[in-house]
């Protein structure tokens, strides 16, 4: 997706930017600090699932909005994966044009509300900001206040539903309703098809409801967000999981001319250790899925997850984080985080380390579990780690671990959470023999169009990535669409 | 007609020629070829730590997205690797048992105690009748003590043996300051075999084009004396049964080290060069010249290097091109 400079400009160039740049001298705007996000307290959320980042009041959006300089050559925008025009909905947002700068957003994302509260804007626009570029200070806040923006909008009642096509009557199928599949379908809607989303869970929303807790993303903004795609024609189906309630094959009978696979990575990755099929050792997945979904934390629950009092979680990713805080919360007395590098090569975000620390969650780096020891029941009791090194940088540019021989140590623990990575479900890839998949079970498309190995079928998110990030996710779904839009086009003419 | 049959491990072998581990021991179709020409057993191509370890930095390399989007997904990808490689060679060890009824030996090449325990459980559950453990740490540092490195050694025999009920060998390295305390050392945590010796990559430099290579790949017939002089140093006190590896390229050679009192021979350039016939021929010689000297068993042929060497036998422990030593023709 190439910037468009020359809109770009002439947009900087409207008037009432043009005002609102000339109504504080630069020196003004860089000598104002960076707001704080307010959030809950530390001691009272950690029993709690309130939302942590309570976000910005409007005072507090609108200095912080005062900071961008809208420099003539906004940096922060290629930053970010899907170029949201930055400077233009946070000088909106200086304005007092709170739903104005909500449309700059969904001009280009699906889900600001989404994307402003669980994107690592640290490692993208904002690492690209002038302030963190040139003046070396603490970059515009552009996640807060794309937050705010959004929030504005959702809280309004005022919320805007992009318009839509007369109805081409072509249907088109979307597997999977995380946040690729949401983003396609936004966009297929605006084309004019007939929308049909699937989803194998009982719950709209995929990694966005299963994977991340309502303490750090609450189902309701998800909520908002499907409901908008509802009001635009899109349909929804639960419980169906497409390659086994049917086929492919069959959904082509049934008339669909097109299909996207956003399914997302949800199949869980073990070290395959002695002892990790334990009782009281589970995945992340199961762990947040059963917590986010299932009411697994409420008493008197069908399927209720084990709440241990001494919780280890083995993994340094958002997602080890989610599950180590949400151990919290379901009462453990101890919970750790057990990491094999050091804090500074965890590819959490940097907010949410810091976040479970101030919650007291122990973080054990430099630590690698080994094995994992059993009572008479076969419930885990203790767990063997291996103390680490950091040996020399490996090719992410992370220092690598090693361990240290003679170093093992025992920790009791009674509830052991793994998450060190999934890999994407061969749902559906067992059911399409044609289809290409690479050797850790993604997708492989063309990358321009996203079109995979079957020509009727395009993916995109997790499936194709292995990993991204919520806002790449809905890239690619709003890039399929584009392209399955032209294929469609094609072949009907 | 001599009977080559022989035990290693306590795990009867029809003759004593093992191949080692290889590339010709990596897959079900060429180690049948093997079996099918008379191999006494195999050791699998081994599962090298570094190799895992190289794959994923190469992973790492490639895939790791835009601003590390998916590094969450690669963080621990390691581990993906492994288990993928050990499935691999667990299946290739079900493949093998079923197609041959030759022993199979599992091979591990590791630097580190780390989890390669559990995976040598994994390699017994796959049917493995043997694992051999190829341990090699380079000293990279210059503070680092002998006895830490011995230290570590040991403790992944321990480990491993505590972990699995199948026999443990230990195929060494011949670089310790002293050979036979190790040798001795590694009896003591339990391993039934110690393998003399391993062969390592060696670099070497293109003075063409000023750059690193790799050194000679496959071992020289005249490389067999090191393993010979240790095994008849080392033979008849140990229990650990002995093995010799690098350098036996024909007949010849298996006899000298049978005679110095191992329980067999790994043999790998001699079949990448004379191909997978040439153990027909080996065994062949082995066998005339057991009917020659009237040997009916490998026994035999033990008993006889007893007798015919000496006890404390000097000649294997001069190392020193003294004067008479190099006149010497005895």
């Amino acid at each position: 997706m190439a910037t468009n400079i020359e809109k770009l400009k002439q947009e900087r160039d409207a008037a009432w930017r043009d005002e609102i740049r000339k109504s504080k001298k630069n020196k003004e705007r860089t000598d104002i600090p960076r707001v704080h996000m307010p959030e809950a307290p530390a001691m009272e959320r950690r029993h709690s699932y309130v939302e942590v980042n309570s976000g910005l009041i409007t005072e507090q959006a609108v200095l912080e909005a005062s900071r961008c300089l809208d420099c003539p050559d906004p940096t922060c925008i290629s930053g970010c994966p899907v170029e949201i025009n930055i400077p233009k909905f946070i000088k909106n947002i200086e304005r007092g044009e709170f739903l104005e700068s909500a449309k700059v957003l969904k001009e280009t994302s699906t889900l600001p509300a989404v994307c402003g509260r669980v994107c690592p804007q640290e490692k993208q626009c904002e690492a690209s900001c002038f302030y963190q570029l040139k003046l070396k200070k603490e970059p515009v806040a552009i996640g807060y206040l794309e937050r705010f923006a959004a929030d504005y909008e959702q809280q309004s009642g005022q919320i805007s539903i992009p318009e839509v096509a007369q109805n081409n009557g072509v249907k088109v199928a979307v597997i999977g309703s995380g946040p690729a599949g949401l983003a396609f379908a936004g966009d297929m809607a605006k084309f004019g098809y007939k929308v049909h989303v699937f989803e194998a869970l009982h719950q709209i929303g995929g990694v966005l409801k299963y994977g991340i807790p309502e303490f750090r993303l609450p189902n309701r903004i998800v909520d908002v967000e499907i409901e908008s795609l509802q009001k635009m024609g899109v349909e929804f189906e639960n419980n169906f999981i497409v390659g086994k309630t049917a086929t492919i094959d069959d959904l082509r009978e049934e008339g669909f001319k097109g299909f996207f696979v956003g399914s997302g990575a949800g199949l869980p990755r073990f070290m395959n250790i002695p002892g990790e099929n334990l009782v009281g050792i589970l995945s992340s997945n199961e762990y947040l899925t059963r917590v986010n979904l299932m009411g697994a934390s409420q008493k008197g629950m069908d399927t209720p997850v084990v709440c241990g009092k001494n919780v280890a979680v083995i993994g340094g990713g958002n997602t080890a984080m989610d599950s180590v805080r949400t151990a919290l919360r379901l009462g453990a007395e101890k919970a750790m985080i057990i990491y094999r590098r050091s804090l500074e090569e965890m590819p959490a975000r940097v907010e949410e380390v810091k976040h479970a620390m101030e919650e007291g969650v122990e973080f054990l780096t430099l630590c690698n579990p080994v094995e994992y020891i059993g009572d008479s029941t076969g419930r885990v009791k203790q767990m063997r780690v291996q103390k680490m090194v950091l040996g020399e940088p490996d090719s992410s540019g992370r220092r690598s671990p090693v361990p240290l021989e003679g170093s093992e140590y025992l920790i009791d623990v009674d509830t052991v959470v793994v998450s060190v990575g999934v890999s994407p479900n061969p749902l559906i890839s067992q059911s399409l023999p044609n289809l290409k998949v690479s050797r850790w079970g993604t997708l492989e498309v063309n990358p321009d169009t996203l079109q995979t190995s079957i020509p009727d079928l395009f993916a995109g998110g997790d499936i194709v990535r292995g990993g991204a990030t919520v806002i790449l996710a809905m890239g690619d779904g709003r890039k399929a669409a584009a392209s399955m839009h032209d294929y469609l086009s094609n072949n009907q003419a | 007609m001599a009977n080559l049959s022989t035990k290693y491990l306590g795990i009867q072998l029809k003759n004593p020629l093992v191949v080692g581990s290889c590339g010709l021991t990596g897959s079900v179709e060429s180690i049948i070829k093997l079996a099918n020409n008379g191999a006494g057993a195999v050791v699998l191509k081994s599962i090298f730590e570094e190799e895992i370890q190289l794959e994923f930095q190469e992973t790492l390399k490639k895939e790791l997205g835009y601003q590390d989007n998916n590094l969450e997904f690669f963080d621990y990808y390691d581990y993906q690797i492994k288990n993928d490689v050990l499935t691999k060679t667990a299946e290739l060890i079900g493949r093998v048992k079923e197609a041959t009824d030759i022993p199979v030996i599992a091979s591990i090449n590791c630097r580190s105690v780390g989890e390669w325990f559990s995976y040598a459980q994994k390699l017994q559950e796959a049917g493995a009748d043997a694992l051999e453990l190829n341990i090699f740490k380079m000293p990279q540092q210059t503070t680092e003590a002998a006895d830490a490195i011995d230290a570590v050694y040991l403790r992944i025999v321990e480990k491993v043996i505590a972990h699995v009920s199948i026999p443990v060998s230990v195929k060494l390295s011949p670089y310790f300051t002293n050979l036979g305390n190790i040798a001795h050392r590694l009896e003591g945590t339990g391993a039934k075999g110690l393998v003399f010796f391993n062969r390592f990559y060696n670099p070497d430099i293109d003075i063409d084009n000023i750059r690193v290579t790799s050194g000679a790949v496959y071992s020289n017939i005249g490389d067999y004396v090191l393993p010979l002089r240790w095994i008849s140093l080392l033979s008849g006190k140990l229990k650990a049964d002995l093995m010799a590896s690098t350098g036996i390229h024909n007949p010849e050679g298996i006899i000298k080290m049978l005679l110095a009192g191992a329980a067999g021979v790994q043999v790998a350039s001699v079949l990448y060069k004379n191909g997978p016939g040439y153990i027909r021929d080996m065994l062949y010689g082995l066998e005339k010249w057991m009917d020659k000297k009237c040997l009916n068993t490998i026994d035999d042929i033990h008993q006889l290097g007893k007798q015919a060497m000496p006890a404390n036998p000097e000649l294997f422990e001069r190392v020193q091109f003294m004067r008479y030593f190099g006149e010497h023709n005895g």
